[in-house]
């Protein structure tokens, strides 16, 4: 039998002295970078309302669908995940494909939002942004694509307001909030929301990404950076990397009572589909939603699992119901090399095949 | 080779001393872009703070040093089964462990020690220190010393006095404090069962790359399995009751704590006339509630004013309407004549028929 150590001692040293020379030389090459801008793909703001700014995408060239996608993002970090950097853009892609794109930017809550409610958030703004793009379109309906919490704030809207959504997107949205293998919610059912929402007021944006970080505290603490060494020579790989560092922890502090109905409604008690969910003074059942719709999942999505999603189709009454399962996970849906070549597209058919 | 080991290790000790103070030097620039790790927290300009951020890479540095050092004096790793000859690795591995845990104990999460020594001074500085079990408190250092704390303000001990009240909510803090302190050692204890057991698989996933071609030919190779290993070890952890249990309790504990010395801040407030939380709070959530209703005032005004577009629509309507009718009453008191050669035709012909059956009808 072999050892399963092949390691010689004296390339263990190389390696050390490698690793050491990669990063006394590193420090050269961080020098004089700046704040790596996203993709900042063309926008006009065409609605805003406290911190909120609705904007409209430009593409190169006019778009050919005839009704607007309007993207919603989660509150958690920002809606930029989805126009990155030039070349990893979903919004990007989706211009290209003939779509016309609008976003909501929920903005950075601060201490005046602290009581905002997810009626506010639902029946206050994501409803006038919708009004806003179905009278600039003239259109009774628009098309929505959610993107995990957004997507399932997604899912609720249409619940409430069916006759202004035409079709359904939702992109690692989770709808079964208590699956065995779900981290984030294993972590929240003993805890006293109240007492920690009453306390903390607005949670702090440094608390969130701190428990992003335990899902997988070795991977995403310390191999990263190791990994990182290997592209400190690297100007472009280098500059990638700190843009995604940008935008995992330039993220907004979460509005307290939000925070404290979606833990609670969501994650402890899954009314969503349970079925006695109610936003302000509307139930939210998703039997309502008789819209065609396409639930995206990654198939290695540490912090929404597939089995969070894939419920949906079980939950809704629509006889159009599409599963696109991605083979990634919850930040690769958008930016690797594979999501650019599948995932708008993909979308994009979907939509033209209900136009 | 044990000499030639040292001497290596002594000049890697020296340059890689010289790599950290580089990138320390980069960091405290002013203006230097955080380069990862815990965002706005990493661009401060602390020292402990720029620590922390290379405290991964560190991690492994030292690792490589640890273990790579077990590997000269071990030779080529063939005895890897024998506990004896895999310790160096093994041992090596506790440290990064233990410094990325440590490393992401940010002010805002879990580093309550760091929030109670800032309150503490905070406290100290405006006059408070006099306050009963305040003063006391100071002298525990690091919140570890709780049980040992001078001057503490026993939570069992009955109140009476002028104080009595402040004596009654310092009494609540220590035992909240004293709560936290023993979820936080049973929590510290998971996290070593995680280290423990990730050691163990680690040593079942080597166990599996005995043949060649699978082996593990790199320092970096077997340091991303040890991951793999104690990633997994985690993950079954972080999923198990007893984890949900203890962590829950853990973010309540720190919560309860929080409100407590809220309180107290609070309590200094008022007697000093600044505004507090609740207060602030309060006003906010008055404010809200106006918001809601403003939008709400504004959705039924534009409700109960006809949309203009459609209003202009149905003008446009009404007159294309009126233009039509107006059209069709001409078109009546025209002579009938002018419509058409045809209907001209059709009419005579009817006419004519209708005098022949007048006619005959006479005639019977």
């Amino acid at each position: 039998m072999h050892t399963p150590l092949h390691i010689d001692p004296q390339q263990a040293f190389n390696e050390m002295a490698g690793f050491q020379r990669k990063l006394a030389a590193g420090v050269q090459n961080l020098r004089g970078l700046t704040e790596q801008e996203y993709a900042n793909t063309p926008r006009e703001a065409i609605y805003s309302e406290d911190k909120l700014t609705l904007w409209h995408m430009k593409g190169s060239s006019n778009p050919t669908a005839k009704v607007p996608t309007l993207i919603v993002y989660a509150l958690v970090n920002t809606v930029w995940m989805t126009d990155l950097q030039e070349d990893r853009s979903l919004v990007r892609n989706l211009l290209a494909q003939g779509e016309d794109v609008y976003l909501i930017d929920w903005g950075y809550p601060d201490g005046a939002d602290r009581w905002l409610t997810l009626d506010d958030y639902l029946n206050g703004y994501l409803d006038r942004c919708v009004d806003v793009v179905r009278k600039r379109h003239g259109l009774d309906a628009i098309n929505l694509l959610g993107i995990c919490q957004g997507g399932t704030f997604s899912l609720c809207y249409t619940a409430m307001h069916p006759e202004k959504v035409k079709n359904l997107i939702t992109m690692v949205t989770p709808v079964d909030f208590r699956t065995p293998d779900n981290m984030l919610s294993q972590w929240v059912q003993s805890m006293d929301v109240d007492l920690f929402v009453n306390t903390m007021g607005n949670i702090p944006a440094e608390l969130m990404n701190w428990v992003y970080l335990m899902l997988k505290p070795l991977r995403l603490n310390q191999q990263k950076y190791v990994g990182m060494v290997d592209i400190l020579d690297n100007p472009n790989e280098l500059k990638n990397f700190l843009r995604m560092e940008r935008w995992i922890f330039d993220s907004p502090d979460q509005a307290g009572e939000a925070f404290r109905q979606f833990i609670k409604e969501f994650f402890q008690q899954n009314k969503l589909i349970k079925g006695d969910l109610q936003i302000g003074k509307q139930p939210v059942d998703l039997g309502m939603i008789s819209q065609p719709i396409l639930n995206i999942y990654a198939t290695q999505d540490h912090l929404v699992p597939p089995d969070a999603s894939r419920p949906l189709g079980r939950h809704v009454s629509t006889t159009d119901y599409t599963e696109l399962a991605f083979k990634g996970g919850h930040i690769g849906i958008y930016v690797s090399g594979r999501a650019q070549r599948e995932v708008a597209p993909a979308i994009h058919q979907w939509l033209r095949d209900r136009s | 080779m044990p000499d030639q080991v040292n001497d290596f290790l002594k000049d890697y000790q020296a340059f890689a001393q010289q790599s950290w103070d580089a990138w320390m030097r980069y960091l405290q620039q002013s203006g230097a872009p955080a380069p990862f790790g815990a965002g706005p927290a990493a661009m401060a300009p602390s020292e402990d703070l720029l620590t922390r951020s290379l405290s991964s890479l560190k991690a492994y540095g030292s690792w490589l040093q640890q273990a790579a050092g077990g590997a000269g004096g071990m030779g080529p790793l063939g005895n890897w089964q024998q506990p004896a000859a895999m310790q160096p690795f093994l041992a090596a591995f506790s440290q990064p462990f233990a410094q990325t845990i440590a490393g992401i104990d940010t002010p805002s999460a879990f580093g309550l020690e760091h929030q109670w020594q800032s309150w503490l001074q905070a406290m100290q500085r405006s006059g408070m220190s006099g306050m009963a079990g305040v003063g006391g408190m100071g002298g525990m250092g690091a919140m570890g010393a709780m049980g040992a704390m001078p001057g503490a303000m026993p939570s069992q001990m009955p109140n009476f006095g002028l104080t009595r009240e402040a004596q009654k909510d310092q009494q609540a803090l220590t035992a909240a404090i004293h709560e936290y302190m023993q979820i936080s050692a049973r929590y510290q204890a998971l996290l070593q069962q995680v280290n423990t057991q990730g050691i163990a698989r680690l040593q079942e996933m080597l166990g599996q790359r005995t043949e060649p071609g699978k082996q593990v030919d790199s320092m970096k190779a077997l340091y991303d399995l040890w991951v793999d290993a104690m990633e997994e070890a985690y993950a079954n952890m972080a999923l198990s009751d007893e984890y949900r249990d203890v962590f829950g309790a853990l973010v309540n504990a720190q919560m309860q704590v929080r409100k407590l010395q809220q309180q107290q801040t609070e309590q200094m407030c008022r007697e000093l006339g600044i505004p507090t939380r609740s207060e602030v709070d309060s006003l906010g959530q008055r404010v809200q509630q106006l918001r809601r209703e403003l939008q709400a005032s504004r959705q039924r005004e534009i409700q109960s004013v006809p949309d203009n577009s459609e209003v202009d629509a149905l003008q446009a309507e009404i007159a294309e309407l009126k233009r039509e009718l107006a059209a069709s009453k001409a078109s009546k008191i025209r002579p009938i004549a002018r419509k058409s050669d045809d209907n001209d035709n059709k009419t005579a012909a009817a006419s004519r028929a209708k005098t022949a059956r007048s006619a005959s009808g006479k005639r019977k």
